[in-house]
């Protein structure tokens, strides 16, 4: 029997369809894509001993408390610490997939000036050279650090000026600071104790303050509740995920002259029903003006004045920086108020705005902690730490700095927080490349500077002396428990963190004697545009980018 | 007689193709290892009275999971040779002796990226060790480990069934499998519950 070309034909289509019958095409379909995902260039975690060890996360002045999973000395994995007395559990996106970032392509692992490469020697001599033939500026981002003393002491040293970026939450404290001459980072929002929030766009829900803090306490007295114990009222011009979860959302048009209109047209409300005290400041706007300005009714305005004194305690929050909205907590009375505006350290002193004009440098130096897309608008050389590389706009000098837990860190109380706390991250990993941070490259320009390290040490002193405050690990330690300053600190190394005691601080004498005038306007911007990570993990981008939680570097920068 | 013809070479060519892919590829899809020596579960039950599962794969107190035993755990009885089989002498003089750990070829190995606790399922979910890794602890073999030449993965992850149709409750652990069981037990859990 001849075998035709027909024969092989309708062979070959049998053969095919009892293929697919089988297991081949799926299986294979399946071990192709797994195949796939294992490129040999791709790091992979190491394989070891797996072991747990607490620290902080220290990618923002947020400090939230992490469970980090090493193996074989590697961090390959990232959660939230329960035993935080702020972040109580809870951590970003990027927290997540901090461990990733350490082996990101952008990484950082040479210094280079300009687009060539260069060596640490010739940056420091290029450093010492410009520091001592004009004024140095130095720019931090995490102020309040042991890390920040030494950048603060380097400028002052050379006749320099320290400049602070602060976060939004700082920003919005700053008009307190002006009327009550107390600095910003020494106040915080008493949240824990208020029972109506009224926040002005900002969004705390999403990614305001310590991320736990407020969505725990929400969570705990507001989620689901038809009267929550927690009242949410958020002013927002769109359902942003804050507004969509809030108790009430006070739709508004948007921009920032909005909100002040909306502070004023509040303030006129509350006087107009006699709900403040008659001696506290009158805002010039009518409720007619404010409601044009606003998009609302002069009833609807004059509605939520009640809704805001309800409930007592109420707190005010701004997005940033909006004195007609701080003015607001003058009037309620929530200045130095259990449930308002409270100051819960002394010693701190006010930081400069690192947004100040810084035009007749001739050198800046800008820390690691400072946003990628902060650029200092002078012609002076420009020196910057950063751990990774955005993209975009090059400094004359780009200094590779520590990644994610290369470093040993303190971290201060993060912006906005109601109650001190203290912790030290010691640096769990080994860095993969030659880094400096910008405190040990000053530190080795000028030997007389303390280090981190000493700092950290001298800080444990302080905060032991005080006996205050109780000490949050597995389990809480009262300070009366520490006999030395040396267990102390190594409670601190092994990641516990220190809380001092929520003070009722007397009020603040307030010089607010007149309604201040509306924020300048800004462009509108909506909080997904302040992300400013310079790289994404890939599991971060996932959760942000993917999920449309936040707006991708790509299409910002597009 | 064309039309029988062609019924035939087609029933052939759908013939041949089946047992290709039902006999002949999982054949050639998963390579054979052998254990480094042959370690007898049954015998260290029965002799040693190990009778719990996590005497030797234990759960330390911060949670994490030992996983398999160090050489030193090892060397607790067999610090010289107890017996005269090979697996003994292979034991004791590769590994015990020169302090290295014993090669061990993890039948249920989890890619990197999954993070699997095995404190919250043993002591909070009160899940046996069989229901996920069969009788294996009673065996008085070391089984092959079959690896999957594209993936690199063991058999044990896919499941001994190639179809995955008529596998064992305890067989498989895709992360199909994962989500199966979690929603038989409803207990819910998001992507970074595993993927941290």
């Amino acid at each position: 029997m001849k075998v035709t070309r027909r024969d092989l034909l309708v062979w070959s289509a049998g053969a095919a369809a009892g293929l697919l019958a089988t297991p081949v095409p799926w299986k294979v379909l399946d071990d192709v894509s797994i195949w796939s995902q294992n490129w040999p260039w791709i790091p992979q975690p190491t394989r070891g001993p797996v072991e747990v060890k607490q620290s902080f996360c220290t990618l923002c002045p947020k400090a939230c408390g992490l469970r980090v999973r090493m193996a074989a000395g590697w961090a390959v994995g990232v959660a939230g610490s329960s035993t935080h007395p702020i972040s109580r559990g809870a951590l970003c996106p990027l927290a997540f997939a901090a461990h990733q970032l350490n082996w990101h392509p952008l990484r950082l692992r040479s210094v280079r000036h300009g687009a060539s490469r260069s060596t640490w020697a010739e940056a420091q001599a290029a450093f010492a050279k410009a520091s001592k033939e004009g004024p140095l500026v130095v720019i931090d981002g995490y102020p309040g650090r042991a890390a920040s003393s030494v950048l603060e002491s380097f400028a002052e040293k050379q006749g320099g000026s320290y400049r602070v970026f602060a976060p939004a939450e700082l920003r919005a404290l700053a008009s307190y600071e002006r009327w009550t001459g107390i600095p910003a980072a020494s106040l915080g929002y008493d949240l824990e104790n208020a029972n109506t929030v009224i926040s002005f766009g900002a969004p705390l829900l999403d990614g305001w303050g310590t991320p736990g803090r407020f969505t725990r306490l929400w969570a705990e007295r507001a989620a689901g509740m038809r009267d929550p114990q927690l009242r949410l009222i958020q002013i927002d011009s769109s359902l942003s995920r804050t507004a969509a979860r809030a108790w009430q959302w006070v739709e508004i048009r948007e921009g920032s002259e909005s909100a002040s209109a909306l502070a004023s047209g509040l303030a006129g409300a509350l006087h107009e029903q006699n709900l403040v005290p008659a001696h506290s400041p009158v805002p010039s706007m009518t409720l007619a003006e404010s409601a044009a300005q606003t998009g609302m009714s002069v009833e609807r305005i004059r509605e939520l004045a009640r809704l805001v004194v309800a409930k007592t305690p109420a707190l005010v929050i701004a997005r940033d920086d909006d004195p007609a909205v701080a003015a607001l907590n003058v009037l309620l009375g929530s200045l130095g108020k259990r449930g308002g505006i409270v100051r819960h350290s002394e010693q701190v002193k006010p930081y400069v705005a690192a947004e100040s004009v810084i035009g007749s440098a001739r050198a800046v130096l800008i820390d690691a902690s400072v946003p990628w897309d902060f650029v200092p608008q002078t012609d002076a050389e420009i020196f910057r730490f950063a751990a990774w590389d955005g993209g975009g706009t090059k400094p004359d000098w780009l200094l590779p700095a520590p990644g994610f837990l290369e470093d040993l860190m303190d971290l201060p109380t993060a912006p906005g927080c109601s109650v001190l706390t203290y912790g030290i991250a010691p640096a769990l990993v080994k860095a993969t490349s030659e880094v400096q941070s910008a405190a040990q490259f000053l530190c080795s320009l000028d030997g007389s500077l303390p280090t981190t390290a000493k700092i950290i040490d001298s800080r444990c002193q302080t905060v032991f002396r005080r006996r205050e405050g109780s000490v949050y690990a597995q389990e809480i330690f009262e300070m009366a428990k520490f006999t030395s300053v040396q267990t102390f600190k190594e409670q601190l190394l092994k990641g516990a963190v220190w809380a001092g005691e929520p003070t009722a601080s007397p009020e603040f004498h307030c010089l607010l004697k007149k309604w201040p005038n509306p924020a300048r306007a800004v462009a509108a911007e909506s909080w997904a545009t302040e992300w400013r990570a310079p790289v994404m993990p890939p599991l971060a981008s996932k959760l942000y980018q993917e999920s449309g939680l936040r707006e991708s570097l790509s299409r910002r920068n597009a | 007689m064309s039309k029988w013809r062609n019924s035939f070479v087609f029933a052939l060519g759908a013939t041949v193709a089946l047992l290709v892919g039902w006999v002949v590829f999982p054949r050639v899809l998963y390579s054979h290892k052998h254990q480094p020596l042959d370690f007898l579960h049954k015998t260290h039950a029965e002799k040693s009275g190990l009778a719990d599962c996590g005497e030797c794969h234990s759960i330390r107190a911060d949670g994490t999971f030992a996983g398999l035993p160090a050489v030193e755990q090892c060397a607790a009885c067999h610090s010289e040779r107890v017996g005269e089989s090979k697996a003994e002498a292979i034991l004791v003089d590769s590994y015990i002796k020169p302090g290295h750990d014993t090669p061990w070829l993890v039948y249920a190995r989890q890619p990197a990226n999954v993070w699997f606790s095995h404190a919250i399922h043993v002591k909070r979910a009160n899940l046996s060790c069989t229901e996920c890794h069969s009788s294996y602890g009673e065996s008085d073999m070391a089984r092959v480990y079959e690896v999957n030449r594209i993936s690199g993965y063991s058999r044990d992850i896919w499941g001994h069934s190639m179809s995955r149709l008529r596998r064992a409750p305890h067989e498989g652990m895709k992360m199909s499998d994962c989500e199966k069981c979690h929603q038989q037990r409803n207990v819910e859990v998001g992507c970074m519950g595993c993927h941290q």
